[in-house]
């Protein structure tokens, strides 16, 4: 006789409200387990998606992506020179705040060679690549544009010809592709009337040295105006049977530069910008995974409680400890598992909704089944406990 | 054909200086079909009786012989499975009924033939059949919370029955009662006793209950005071 099935029966908004109230916490765990896979995702993606032999950055800087590397844009020159290299691509990456379709939205800038360099987009889902050196651009759908529209950015308007749905940014915004040298000038370039006023300081300066006449003064002042031929990394792809090790070495020694493959982009990212927020959302997994066992203990306790005096009768009639263990353990499994499944289904239906990417990978909804099984078989014991000690003698009086 | 055999039996609570003798010196005897009121006032030992009766609570000495089997001697329990013993052998019956709440009248009644491996059709037709002896079975279907005392008190025999016990032991049970009713269960347990050839011991404080009874016990400071049997009544 199942006996757990019909108390369960008999108090059917009890346990249903409980499912659904510890469902909820199980929706949450999974939905932190989405997040934490959706932002080492999103983290690795443009890594992943770029995937060049090697990234040669600032030396003893972690970038492009965990840190911030700036080199002359002219350094992909030396790269190329070195033995083994095939292809080295001068790329930028950057996030800005700007007004798209009259909403400000924030998203990252990558800026590559468009005639034959790496770091472009991989694939276009609708459109095409940007064909133009100038004023064309392939978005993220996350941006929310359409092939065809003109958007501003800077001082000029670019046209979207292409859109991706791959890669978004590390921190899971849209990503716009540009070529490199429009990708400087929205990044670098300033205000016309910011460039004068700087040029007249500049030129006061120089004007000022009793050593300058008014003429070299003016000559001096167009070499010492900002830069914007600014890079942030070097794309390299290698010539086949190249070694890779030696590659890095020879940058590394001969350019004092810093290169990495992408496995060790990967690691800087995973241990360094990634690692806060995964350890973040470990320990709220847990936390909450306590808590749903706490609670499915205090309420499979209280029922068994409120049963007390009828376990005391069945032991008296004879019930053996596994009818009783059988009530107090069917109870509890059912009740983790109906507010698991509960969890599941919540969670499949309503992670596209969440602002940032839940990413359900079914192994981790499995591992975490496991941990919540053994956690309804845990808050069991309490009640359990409580059920086996409890004397036949009680069922007699009144 | 003797039940139930109880000689030189005595439960001392604690140790040492501080002990509390709750039963002393209980010898009794109980046939089929027997039926046994055991009173006295409250302390007096009766629950403490029972429980050993029951095999709930290990006497100090004495000897407890049931079904023709030595259940306790001095030594202590004799290796005795006593929850197989009492579910196969002994049927309860409450001063508050003690019905399982979320199981229905029929259901209650299946639970100890479902715990001797009874089930299905036969099962079924045993509950029904005792239902209706109890003149219950219209009300197979309700959930105890829906009967009155009375009704309970009867499915609450009718379980103790469920599987032939050969002692039923009643713990107050025209306690929650009143007088009509109580009278009723009485009449019901003699009628068992006869019919079905259990023993049956029914614990009561109630002495306008016991007309009729085969043995009357007073128990008074843990001791049986005054025995009357049926030829004495």
């Amino acid at each position: 006789m199942d006996l757990a099935f019909y108390d369960m029966k008999q108090h059917k908004g009890r346990f249903i409200a409980t499912i659904f109230g510890v469902g909820l916490l199980f929706t949450i765990v999974l939905a932190m387990n989405g997040l934490y896979r959706g932002n080492i995702d999103e983290g690795l993606a443009l890594i992943n998606a770029t995937n060049p032999d090697l990234w040669v950055v600032e030396r003893y800087r972690g970038g492009p992506f965990n840190e911030q590397s700036t080199l002359p844009e002219f350094y992909h020159y030396s790269v190329k020179a070195i033995p083994g290299v095939e292809k080295a691509s001068p790329f930028i990456y950057y996030s800005v705040e700007r007004l798209i379709a009259g909403k400000s939205r924030h998203f990252s800038i990558v800026g590559y060679d468009v005639f034959d360099g790496l770091g472009g987009p991989q694939k276009i889902y609708a459109g095409r690549n940007i064909q133009r050196a100038h004023y064309e651009m392939v978005a993220h759908r996350k941006l929310g544009v359409r092939v065809g529209d003109r958007i501003p950015l800077g001082l000029h308007t670019y046209t979207v010809v292409g859109l991706t749905k791959e890669a978004v940014s590390t921190d899971g915004e849209a990503l716009v592709y540009l070529s490199l040298p429009d990708a400087q000038e929205v990044l670098y370039q300033k205000d016309n009337e910011e460039v004068r006023s700087q040029r007249e300081r500049l030129l006061r300066t120089l004007s000022g040295q009793s050593y300058l006449s008014q003429t070299q003064a003016e000559k001096l002042l167009a070499p010492l105006e900002s830069d914007t031929h600014i890079i942030n990394a070097v794309l390299v792809r290698l010539k086949p049977g190249a070694n890779r090790p030696m590659v890095a070495r020879l940058i590394e020694k001969w350019l004092y530069l810093s290169a990495f493959n992408t496995q060790e982009e990967r690691q800087l990212m995973l241990k360094g910008r990634l690692a806060g927020m995964t350890k973040q959302l470990l320990l709220f997994r847990t936390l909450l995974m306590i808590i749903s066992v706490t609670i499915i203990s205090l309420v499979v306790y209280t029922f068994t409680m409120e049963k007390i005096r009828s376990i005391a009768v069945m032991k008296l009639i004879g019930a053996p400890d596994w009818v009783i263990v059988r009530l107090v353990m069917e109870q509890s499994l059912l009740l983790t598992i109906s507010a698991f499944l509960f969890g599941v289904v919540l969670i499949g239906n309503t992670y596209s909704l969440f602002p940032k990417t839940i990413l359900l990978v079914p192994g981790d909804t499995l591992l975490t089944f496991i941990v919540v099984f053994a956690g309804g078989i845990l808050a069991s014991i309490l009640g359990l406990w409580h059920a086996l000690k409890t004397q036949p003698a009680m069922a007699l009086g009144g | 054909m003797e039940i139930l055999r109880i000689e030189g039996l005595a439960k001392i609570f604690g140790s040492g200086h501080i002990q509390v003798r709750a039963l002393e010196d209980i010898n009794l005897s109980v046939s089929k079909g027997d039926l046994v009121a055991l009173l006295g006032p409250s302390g007096s030992g009766k629950t403490t009786l029972l429980l050993c009766i029951s095999l709930i609570l290990e006497p100090t000495m004495g000897k407890i012989v049931f079904d023709g089997q030595t259940i306790f001697q001095k030594n202590g329990w004799a290796g005795v499975d006593m929850r197989r013993v009492r579910r196969e052998k002994i049927g309860f019956i409450f001063q508050s009924h003690n019905l399982i709440p979320f199981l229905t009248a029929r259901q209650n009644v299946l639970f100890p033939l479902d715990l001797v491996g009874m089930n299905g059709e036969q099962a079924e037709s045993r509950a029904r059949e005792l239902l209706e002896y109890m003149e219950i079975a219209d009300r197979a279907d309700y959930l105890p919370s829906l009967l009155s005392g009375g009704e309970q008190q009867r499915v609450a025999i009718a379980r103790a029955l469920a599987n032939n016990a050969k002692l039923i032991l009643a713990d107050e049970p025209t306690a929650a009662l009143d007088t009509t009713r109580g009278k009723r269960v009485m009449e019901l347990l003699k009628k068992i006793a006869k019919e079905n050839q259990s023993a049956v011991i029914v614990v009561t404080h109630d002495v306008r209950m016991i007309e009729g009874f085969d043995q009357v016990i007073h128990l008074k400071d843990g001791r049986i005071e005054t025995e009357k049997t049926n030829a004495q009544n």
